[in-house]
C-alpha cells in the first residue's frame, strides 16, 4: 500500500466522521491559530520597530564628554576640529555628527514659538531621517561659511507662517536666553515626533536647525559636549570606539574624559525583550497545541478500538504492521495537517486584524507558514504514534472476534 | 501438494492451565480437492483453520503450504502468504462497510501493491465471476446476505490464491442464498480451484468431495462424501 492510497483512504475515514473530526481538528485549530497570531503580531511588531530605528542608521557610536565630577575644563569640550580628525584617521567612520543644543524661541514679528534649537552639521541627515516638506535641509556650504540660516519644523512654521511653504526666505529671530540672533528660514522639516507633536498641539516644542558653525553666536553655551560618530558597519565597533577616545585623548592631553557607546544598544535590547515576550506568549499558545494533540490522540484510539474488526480483516487480507501503522498514523497527519491549515488561516487573519487595530504591519513570513505545517504535522505523529503502533500491534484472530 | 501437515500440536497457555486444542495432526491435501472440516464447537477446527490460514501459529510439528514451510516464517512474511496465498470467505462476511464491493474486492490486490488500473480490472471480472457485475458500486450495507458472500468469495479469488479458507460461509445465511453459494464454491472447484471449508451442518458438507471430522482436537474420520449433491456448478 503506497502513501498516496492511505493519503486518499485516511481523508475518507476523515470524511466519513465529519463531526468528530472537525472537533477533534478544533483542538488543533485553537493551538495552531493562536500561536500564528501571536508570532505574527511580535514579528510585526518587531518589524515596526526595527523599521522605525532603520531610518537613522544604526551603525552609530556615541562620544560623550564625562561629567561626572564636574571637572571638566574648557579644553576638554569636543571642537569641529575633533569630527574633521576623527573622520580623516578612521577609515570605518563614515561621517561624524557634532551637536550643540538649548532650548529657546524662534519669533516673527507676531508671534512665537518655543523649540530646541540644535547646531548641526549637513550629516545629520544621515542620522535621523530629515523629510523635507518644503525649502531645503543645512549644506556643506551653509556649515562651511557659517552662514545665518535655520531649518526650522512643521510645528513650528505652522504656527509662525501659516503654512511650510510660506516660511522659505523668511526672517526670524532666534531667542536663546539673552542671546539674540537673526537668521533666515531656508527648509522646513517633517516634524521628527509628528505623533506626540499633534498630541499635545500647540504646546509641543519645534525644532530649528542651524548650522553648529554660527552656535557661538546663536546660544550663549556652544561647547558641543556630544558627537554621533557613524560607521560603515558594526563589526569592529568597540576596537574603533577605542581608537576615537585614544585620538580624542591625544588632541586634548588628558584622559579619562571620552565615553563612547553603541549608539542604539536600546534598539537590541528592545529586540531581546519583544523576541522572549513573544515566545513566552507562543510557547504559553503551543500548550493549548499539545492539549488538542492529546485530543487527536484519544479520538485515534476510539478509533482504533472502534475499527478493531476492520484491521483484523486487513490484516487476513495481507495488510502487515506496517501498513496498518501508515494508516492509522496518516489519519492523524490529515487531521492535524487540515487543522493546522484552517488555524493558519484564522491565525494569519486574526493577527492582521489585530495588527491593523493597534496599527503594525503583518509579519507573516513563510518562517511562520513552515512552522505552523512543521508544528502540526509534528503532532499528528507524535500523538498518533501510539494509536498507530497499537492497532498495528493487533492479533489478526482476536482482532477479527472482536464485536 | 497444496497442504501437508506433520505431527501438529497447538497448546494455548492460559497461564493457569495449559490447553492441548490440536494433538498430533497430520493431514494432506491435494490441489482441486474440496474438502469440509467438520466438527462440534471446541473440537478443533476453527484452530486448525487459523492455523491453516496463517493467522495463528502452531506449538509444534510441521506446516508447508504450496511447499512453503510456514511454520518458521515471521509475521510479516506470515502476512505476505496470507495475501497471495490464501483467500479467505468469513461466516460474518467481513466486508469493510465504508468501501464498495469493488473497493472491498480490490482490498487484497492493494496489499499485494498492486497498481490501481489493474486492481480494477481484476475486480471487475471477479465480482463478474460471482455474478455480480451490476452491483459492484454498492457499499455492503446495500447488499443481500447472498450478495455480501459473494462479493467476500470475489475477494477470497482476486489474487489467485493456492487456496480458499470459508469458516461457515452459510452460517448467516437463508437456505436459498446458501444453495446458491455452495453453487458457486462447486463452480469454483470445477474450475481447479483448491476449497477447504468448515461446517457443522451435515447438507453443507455433503456438497463437498471429502470430510474431515475433528473430536477434542483429534480427526476421527476422513473419508469421501458419498451421495454428494451436485448443483451442476451454478454461479447465479
Amino acid at each position: 500500500m503506497n502513501l498516496m492510497e492511505s493519503f486518499i483512504s485516511a481523508l475518507q475515514s476523515v470524511r466519513s466522521n465529519k463531526m468528530r473530526s472537525f472537533l477533534t481538528m478544533l483542538g488543533i485549530i485553537i493551538g495552531i491559530s493562536s500561536v500564528i497570531t501571536i508570532v505574527s503580531i511580535g514579528q510585526g511588531g518587531k518589524q515596526a520597530i526595527v523599521g522605525e530605528f532603520d531610518d537613522m542608521g544604526t551603525n552609530v557610536i556615541n562620544i560623550n564628554v564625562k561629567s561626572t565630577n564636574n571637572d571638566i575644563e574648557d579644553r576638554d569640550y569636543l571642537t569641529l576640529k575633533d569630527a574633521e580628525l576623527i573622520k580623516a584617521k578612521i577609515p570605518e567612520v563614515t561621517s561624524v555628527v557634532p551637536a550643540a543644543g538649548d532650548m529657546g524661541n524662534i519669533k516673527t514679528e507676531k508671534d512665537t514659538k518655543f523649540a530646541e534649537i540644535d547646531g548641526v552639521t549637513q550629516d545629520f541627515d544621515k542620522l535621523m531621517p530629515v523629510d523635507m516638506l518644503a525649502g531645503r535641509f543645512l549644506n556643506e556650504r551653509d556649515v562651511e561659511t557659517a552662514r545665518n540660516v535655520i531649518v526650522i519644523d512643521e510645528i513650528t512654521a505652522t504656527k509662525l507662517f501659516k503654512n511650510p511653504e510660506k516660511a522659505i526666505g523668511e526672517k526670524v529671530k532666534v531667542t536663546v536666553r539673552d542671546n539674540n540672533t537673526n537668521l533666515t528660514v531656508i527648509g522646513v522639516t517633517e516634524s521628527a515626533s509628528g505623533g506626540m507633536a499633534a498630541m499635545f498641539g500647540d504646546n509641543y516644542p519645534g525644532t530649528g536647525y542651524t548650522p553648529i558653525t554660527i552656535s557661538e553666536r546663536v546660544l550663549p553655551d556652544s561647547k558641543i559636549t556630544f558627537f554621533s560618530v557613524m560607521l560603515t558597519s558594526m563589526d569592529n565597533s568597540k576596537e574603533i570606539a577605542t581608537k576615537i577616545v585614544r585620538l580624542l585623548e591625544q588632541s586634548h592631553r588628558n584622559e579619562g574624559k571620552y565615553a563612547a557607546e553603541e549608539g542604539f544598544k536600546q534598539l537590541d535590547m528592545l529586540n531581546n525583550v519583544l523576541n522572549i515576550f513573544t515566545m513566552v506568549i507562543g510557547a504559553i499558545a503551543g500548550i493549548s497545541l499539545i492539549v488538542g494533540g492529546i485530543g487527536v490522540m484519544n479520538i485515534m484510539l476510539v478509533s482504533v478500538t472502534e475499527r478493531t474488526r476492520e484491521i483484523g480483516i486487513r490484516k487476513a487480507l495481507g495488510a502487515k504492521n506496517k501498513d496498518i501503522m501508515l494508516q492509522f498514523l496518516t489519519e492523524s497527519l490529515i487531521l492535524c495537517l487540515i487543522g493546522g491549515t484552517i488555524g493558519m488561516t484564522l491565525g494569519i487573519l486574526l493577527g492582521f486584524v489585530v495588527g491593523k487595530a493597534i496599527n503594525i504591519p503583518l509579519g507573516v513570513s513563510p518562517g511562520v507558514i513552515l512552522l505552523a505545517f512543521g508544528f502540526s504535522s509534528a503532532v499528528g505523529i507524535f500523538f498518533g504514534l501510539y494509536p498507530a503502533n497499537k492497532a498495528a500491534k493487533l492479533d489478526p484472530i482476536e482482532a477479527l472476534r472482536y464485536e | 501438494m497444496i497442504i501437508r501437515v506433520e505431527n501438529l500440536k497447538k497448546i494455548y497457555d492460559t497461564g493457569v492451565i495449559q490447553v492441548e486444542a490440536l494433538k498430533e495432526i497430520n493431514l494432506e491435501i491435494e490441489k482441486n480437492e474440496y474438502v469440509a472440516v467438520m466438527g462440534a464447537s471446541g473440537s478443533g477446527k476453527s484452530t486448525l483453520m487459523n492455523i491453516l490460514g496463517c493467522l495463528d501459529r502452531l506449538t509444534d510439528g510441521k506446516y508447508i503450504l504450496d511447499d512453503v514451510d510456514v511454520s518458521t516464517l515471521n509475521g510479516n512474511e506470515l502476512a505476505a502468504i496470507r495475501n497471495k496465498k490464501i483467500g479467505f470467505v468469513f461466516q460474518a462476511f467481513n466486508l469493510l462497510p465504508r468501501l464498495t464491493a469493488l473497493g472491498n474486492v480490490e482490498l487484497p490486490m492493494v496489499y499485494a501493491g498492486m497498481p490501481s488500473a489493474e486492481r480494477v480490472k481484476k475486480a471487475k471480472a471477479a465480482l463478474e465471476r460471482v455474478g455480480l457485475g451490476d452491483r459492484m458500486h454498492h457499499r455492503p450495507n446495500e447488499l443481500s446476505g447472498g450478495q455480501k458472500q459473494r462479493v467476500a468469495i470475489a475477494r477470497s479469488l482476486v489474487n489467485d490464491p493456492a487456496i480458499i479458507l470459508a469458516d461457515e460461509p452459510t452460517g448467516n445465511l437463508d437456505t436459498k442464498s446458501s444453495e446458491e453459494i455452495m453453487g458457486i464454491f462447486e463452480g469454483l472447484n470445477n474450475e481447479g480451484v483448491t476449497i477447504v471449508m468448515v461446517t457443522h451442518e451435515q447438507d453443507i458438507a455433503q456438497h463437498t468431495k471429502r470430510a474431515v471430522v475433528f473430536r477434542d482436537g483429534s480427526i476421527i474420520s476422513d473419508k469421501q462424501v458419498e451421495n454428494r449433491i451436485i448443483r451442476g456448478g451454478i454461479t447465479a
